[in-house]
């Protein structure tokens, strides 16, 4: 029920036609990279999702994670704009509750953003690696790295609404978060403790790594999610305390 | 009103927007990389250039590829923030204020804040260049003339980019769009300079002059080359026609 108000509260800040925009952008990569430099990943024996995601990966993590900072900003810079966060406190509403919607609709977002990408992951794969695959193995891979790639995104998610939870203004969060992006952005992708800063997950990808160095970063994940939503639970608590 | 009383009012209201210490941690934070791995320097000699230039132009490499326009785009966001805030571009329009002079004046702003996160990056250089001197033991300072060159030379090819910037900003008045499509524009810079004609991009100026540079500096590489006779013509027009536009635009969402 309160996802919905969430929905409706974001109906008139754009957030939904940036999302099918940035996914659209996002895919297009892939594609016109196929198109104007097919023959030189045609040569290679790898499996065509491993050679789609080394090629493109890095761009579209960097715009997905870009459109994700932007979106916890704006999430919250609508609470903030005309006090309307002073107006949730006093109903009978938690503001952990409120963070924790905003997150799953955040997430929601991210999935439809997500699924665009994936399809034209699998377009451009049946189109310029159609013989070598068939049609439903590819589908099931494409899902796994996706979904691998969707939950690596989640603590760059919620950090970024952490920080724009706790800032008032536009533009901190979004300042903190470009440098933090920059930041991941210079952490080498295969340097896995490095890798490990929240904004720096969202640049792994499932395909052509190790069981174990997947299974580490997916505890590593599940293990920065709860960290970050406690400590917004604590911030939120201590905030409360003296404000 | 006077133009230069214009920009120093300017001036104040973002004196409290910490806007400052935003774009001195974008420029601390990054430099910090190229302190620890700076054993990497001395790998370069495929590439033919000295450890101590490899140094500098990679730190220039990567503020102009993405950082510089990020928290460029940043200083847009606060200016347009602060004035929406309160409904104080309303305020403003009811005073006997030119709002083409206004738009200027916040431009020249946003250039001012561009120097100031350049100086802060020269300065950092030399903080980041005196660390590596000791652990490395090996000279890696170079002369202020080829470091406020290079500076330089950012901030000029910068300017067409921080144009369009500002059109953006001023013509979509929904933020979310215009802070989303100046972002977005920014990340394809890698894949524009590639092309042949990368000169229509504005966006990739500054990285494509600061590649060219590295060219220069390292003698095993190709040099791109920045003598496209057109490109000097179209930058100034884009930041020409942008600038006009958008001060035509000022104050167009509000006027409504």
């Amino acid at each position: 029920m309160n996802l919905l108000i969430e929905c409706k509260k974001i109906k008139r800040t754009g957030l939904f036609p940036t999302f099918f925009i940035g996914g659209i952008l996002a895919g297009l990569f892939p594609l016109l990279d196929m198109t104007f430099r097919a023959e030189r990943y045609r040569k290679s024996s790898q499996p065509p999702i491993e050679i789609l995601f080394s090629a493109d990966w890095q761009m579209m993590a960097m715009l997905n994670t870009l459109l994700i900072i932007i979106c916890a900003c704006f999430l919250y810079y609508g609470e903030y704009a005309d006090h309307a966060i002073q107006k949730m406190c006093s109903l009978p509403i938690r503001e952990s509750r409120l963070f924790l919607e905003k997150f799953m609709l955040m997430s929601f977002l991210c999935l439809f953003v997500f699924v665009i990408e994936g399809a034209a992951f699998t377009y451009c794969a049946l189109r310029w690696f159609g013989g070598r695959m068939d049609f439903f193995p590819l589908l099931t891979g494409v899902f796994k790295n996706f979904g691998y790639c969707f939950f690596l995104m989640l603590p760059a998610g919620l950090l970024s609404l952490l920080t724009a939870s706790a800032c008032g203004n536009l533009w901190t969060p979004l300042g903190i978060g470009v440098i933090c992006l920059c930041l991941a952005t210079m952490i080498p992708v295969n340097n896995p403790w490095l890798s490990l800063f929240p904004y720096a997950l969202p640049f792994q990808m499932l395909a052509g790594t190790r069981a174990e160095t997947v299974i580490f970063f997916v505890t590593a994940g599940a293990v920065e999610c709860v960290v970050i939503l406690l400590a917004e639970l604590l911030f939120l608590r201590v905030r409360r305390a003296f404000a | 009103m006077n133009f230069l009383s214009l920009i120093g009012i300017e001036c104040r209201k973002i004196r409290r927007s910490k806007i400052l210490l935003l774009l001195a941690a974008a420029v601390i934070i990054y430099w910090i990389p190229s302190i620890l791995n700076a054993r990497l320097n001395f790998t370069m000699q495929a590439e033919g250039i000295s450890p101590e230039h490899n140094f500098m132009i990679q730190g220039f490499l990567g503020m102009s590829w993405f950082i510089f326009p990020a928290s460029m785009m940043v200083s847009i966001v606060l200016m347009h923030q602060t004035e929406r805030a309160e409904r104080g571009m309303l305020k403003m329009m009811a005073l006997p204020v030119n709002m083409a002079k206004l738009c200027l004046a916040k431009f020249i702003l946003l250039l001012m804040l561009a120097v100031l996160q350049l100086l802060l990056m020269v300065g950092m250089y030399y903080v980041s260049a005196a660390i590596v001197t000791r652990t490395q033991n090996y000279a890696f300072c170079l002369p202020a003339g080829l470091i406020f060159r290079e500076a330089g030379l950012l901030f000029v090819s910068s300017v067409p980019m921080l144009a369009v910037f500002w059109l953006l900003s001023v013509c979509i008045s929904t933020p979310i769009f215009s802070i989303g499509a100046g972002l977005a524009s920014v990340v394809p810079s890698v894949i524009a300079i590639n092309t042949k004609i990368w000169y229509v991009y504005p966006m990739c100026y500054p990285f494509y002059v600061i590649t060219a540079e590295y060219g220069k500096l390292a003698e095993n590489l190709s040099e791109p080359d920045l003598r496209y006779p057109l490109w000097i013509p179209i930058a100034i027009g884009v930041a020409v026609v942008s600038l006009l536009i958008s001060c035509l635009m000022f104050g167009q969402a509000e006027r409504r």
